[in-house]
């Protein structure tokens, strides 16, 4: 369980490296924000390599699972598969293996939040698991409802890897008229990419879909996560890395990007007031 | 501005602090630049000490409309030609622009004008009864101006971190995190493109460029490191586009060693040819290795600069300090390599008997003349009274930049605003080793 706490205290410090060095003197700095890439990435695929533990890798039963546990109102987001041989540190300082505990603690850490809050945003990860996630790519495509569908495809349509924002602003009118809705929608990051991605049903009770997704490990970043504030970091940044990089190569995404940061900026302000103990240390930040 | 403050109180800006030292090819000057673009150019004296020389503002802060990015005018890299006439070419480099400066001297001005006299009043012109052609030079103080020769700019989308002039003397190169051009020192307006990184889709980038440099005798050979440990040693020869290597130098990484920071602290911070051409010193965050260019796949010897800094990187992550560059030299013969470490620390390590000696460089500890004594670094308790103890270490000193004197014993350190300059007293030719039990005696002259 430390070990989780380091890599969840590794994201978020990571997180802060690149959101500090886009406004750095200089412009970005390149290969810093290459390797701070990799950390996060790295301590990511840590904080997260327990979930998938003992966790069925199918997805119907992993959607069944997520309506009882809906059902009973306690939410437990599901990521992908547990990631194979990895053994980064379990204290950051230190070099020990790290022991896979098949528990879950994301679910004591829930049920602890404020029920509006955290797991808004499942969205992209990172995973090198790709054999295990493949499979369930293609199911979860059909269970999405119509909101995400749409801003799935607006955001395929746009090819390369979009920030979260565009598809905050086509989810959250939907939510807003969701008075049962016990979470915010779910951001959706949507790239060439499988992704992880939670989003919210309309009427009663919420649901959250996981898309099981893998990535290529060469790629290098991990913009957002299912767990917590960290999740709502990288929601307020609105851009991804390739926005970073975009707008320092200065190409004609970059104006896309612009916009998007922007839109997902109006996003994460009117996500903001629905969470509760976090939206203090977010606007701060 | 920021101002810092260092061991005693000084404030300093941010401007002075150096950030490029290097000797000349025959080592009879050092150049330094420092993070507010200006160049402080040393020149040795008979006696043997460096005294200021000549000084300018090499860059100035720009602006860069298209992107909104302010550039830098923080000198990362300076170059010295090599010596052809009495004046003297040095590159300077920012993130963006390179630059050629003329440094030379004048000491004679002209003078006897026809219609102005000795005293500069003009003359009556009905005495006037001859004509002179050719101004009489007479003697003056010795004024030393630096003058811009040539402005290398707009080659580079990403941060300019090493030029290195060819052996052939007319051409060099610049490299960014992507990629690598070759200039000829004679045209400005184009530069050919000869490693290029850059993927299609930028998302897939999985290493930048980290230095590079030509080799010391071969023009169609040059080194370039990454970000992933690598080292990679490039023909010209063989294609134009020297993205293929001719030779990769990796080691294997011991998996007992990983850690969320594996990947930043094999990054490479510094490749430096030998005088000799025939090895490479490569330094990453925690040790220096000297490769033979014969053998790829493991270096032929590796010292550990800071070890004990392995189980605090997690610490080091969050200040920043993990991406400290640091560099690293060779002497004039092959045989000692120096770097720099924190706490205003620099090691040297003599290769032949593996010997390594800590030295500080700091103003409480290096009077004039006085001698340094070796310092020790311990992780548990001190076994004497002049060790440290890793927790007490100041990471805000870190030595960065140091450098050699290409035949002598004299090493140049930049300490954030301050020049240290020592010199072996006991010799002055090359070929000194330092002896089992006598730690090398330095002194300190006076710098800036």
């Amino acid at each position: 369980m430390e070990y989780k706490v380091e890599a969840h205290r590794i994201m978020s410090i990571s997180l802060g490296k690149i959101y500090n060095s886009r406004v750095q003197r200089g412009g970005i700095k390149l290969h810093k924000n290459l390797l701070v890439s990799l950390v996060l990435r790295s301590a990511r695929q840590v904080y997260l390599s327990d979930y998938y533990s003992g966790v069925c890798l199918n997805t119907q039963h992993v959607e069944a699972k997520e309506w009882e546990l809906m059902d009973s109102n306690q939410e437990k987001p599901l990521t992908p598969a547990p990631e194979e041989s990895l053994s980064p540190s379990t204290d950051c300082n230190q070099n020990p293996e790290v022991p896979v505990v098949p528990e879950d603690p994301e679910v004591q850490h829930t049920s602890q939040a404020v029920e509006d809050s955290t797991d808004l945003h499942s969205v992209s990860s990172k995973h090198q698991a790709e054999e295990e996630s493949s499979s369930e790519d293609s199911t979860t495509d059909v269970s999405l409802t119509s909101s995400p569908v749409t801003c799935e495809s607006q955001c395929e349509a746009k090819g390369a890897e979009v920030s979260s924002s565009d598809c905050e602003a086509d989810a959250n009118p939907a939510t807003v008229t969701e008075g049962n809705s016990q979470q915010p929608p779910k951001a959706h990051s949507c790239s060439n990419r499988k992704r992880t991605a939670e989003k919210t049903a309309s009427n009663d009770s919420p649901v959250k879909r996981t898309k099981v997704t893998s990535s290529n490990s060469s790629e290098e970043e991990a913009e957002e996560m299912d767990t917590g504030n960290v999740s709502n970091l990288i929601t307020i940044f609105g851009s991804s890395f390739s926005g970073l990089l975009t707008k320092e190569s200065s190409e004609p995404e970059a104006e896309t990007e612009d916009s998007d940061s922007g839109s997902g900026q109006i996003c994460c302000d009117q996500m903001l007031k629905n969470l509760n103990p976090w939206s203090t240390a977010i606007v701060a930040f | 501005m920021a101002k810092l403050v260092d061991q005693h109180d000084h404030h300093y800006c941010t401007a002075d602090v150096i950030s490029a030292v290097e000797f000349s090819q025959s080592g009879e000057f050092l150049a330094t630049g420092d993070k507010g673009g200006r160049v402080v150019i040393f020149q040795r004296e008979p006696q043997g000490e460096y005294n200021v020389y000549s000084t300018f503002q090499s860059h100035e802060p720009e602006f860069d409309y298209l992107k909104s990015l302010e550039i830098e005018e923080k000198i990362n890299k300076i170059r010295w030609l090599p010596q052809l006439n009495s004046a003297h070419f040095l590159l300077t480099t920012n993130d963006k622009t390179i630059k050629l400066w003329k440094v030379s001297e004048r000491d004679k001005r002209p003078e006897g004008y026809n219609l102005k006299d000795e005293e500069g009043r003009m003359k009556d012109i009905s005495k006037i009864t001859s004509l002179q052609v050719s101004p009489v030079l007479r003697p003056m103080d010795l004024l030393v101006e630096a003058s811009l020769r040539r402005v290398f700019a707009n080659a580079h989308a990403y941060h300019i971190n090493s030029i290195s002039i060819n052996s052939d003397c007319e051409t060099y190169l610049s490299a960014d995190d992507l990629r690598i051009n070759l200039w000829n020192l004679d045209i400005t307006d184009r530069s050919f493109n000869i490693v290029d990184l850059k993927p299609e889709n930028m998302e897939e980038l999985s290493e930048v460029i980290t230095v590079s440099e030509f080799h010391p005798h071969h023009c169609h050979l040059l080194a370039f490191s990454s970000s992933t440990g690598t080292t990679r040693l490039c023909d010209m020869r063989s294609r134009a586009l020297c993205d293929q290597h001719a030779k990769l130098f990796e080691e294997a990484v011991d998996p007992a060693n990983r850690s969320f920071f594996s990947e930043i602290v094999s990054s490479v911070s510094d490749v430096k040819f030998s005088h000799s051409g025939r090895y490479l010193l490569t330094r990453d965050y925690l040790s220096a290795k000297v490769w033979d260019l014969n053998m790829e796949n493991k270096p032929v010897e590796t010292y550990q600069v800071h070890d004990y800094l392995r189980s605090k990187l997690c610490t080091l992550y969050e200040s920043d300090c993990i991406f400290d560059k640091f560099e690293c030299a060779w002497n004039g013969t092959d045989s000692v390599i120096m770097t720099g470490a924190y706490n205003n620390f620099f090691r040297m390590f003599d290769r032949a008997s593996r010997r390594d000696v800590t030295l500080e460089a700091s103003r409480e500890v290096c009077k004039r003349r006085a001698v340094l004594r070796p310092r020790r670094v311990c992780v548990g308790r001190k076994k004497r009274d002049s060790d440290i103890s890793v927790d007490s270490l100041d990471f805000r000193k870190k030595i960065l930049h140091t450098a050699w004197h290409p035949t002598d014993n004299i090493i140049a350190i930049a300490a954030s605003n301050n020049l240290y300059i020592f010199q072996d007293r006991h010799s002055h030719h090359a070929g000194h080793h330092l002896e089992q039990d006598r730690p090398p005696q330095l002194q300190d002259a006076p710098a800036q």
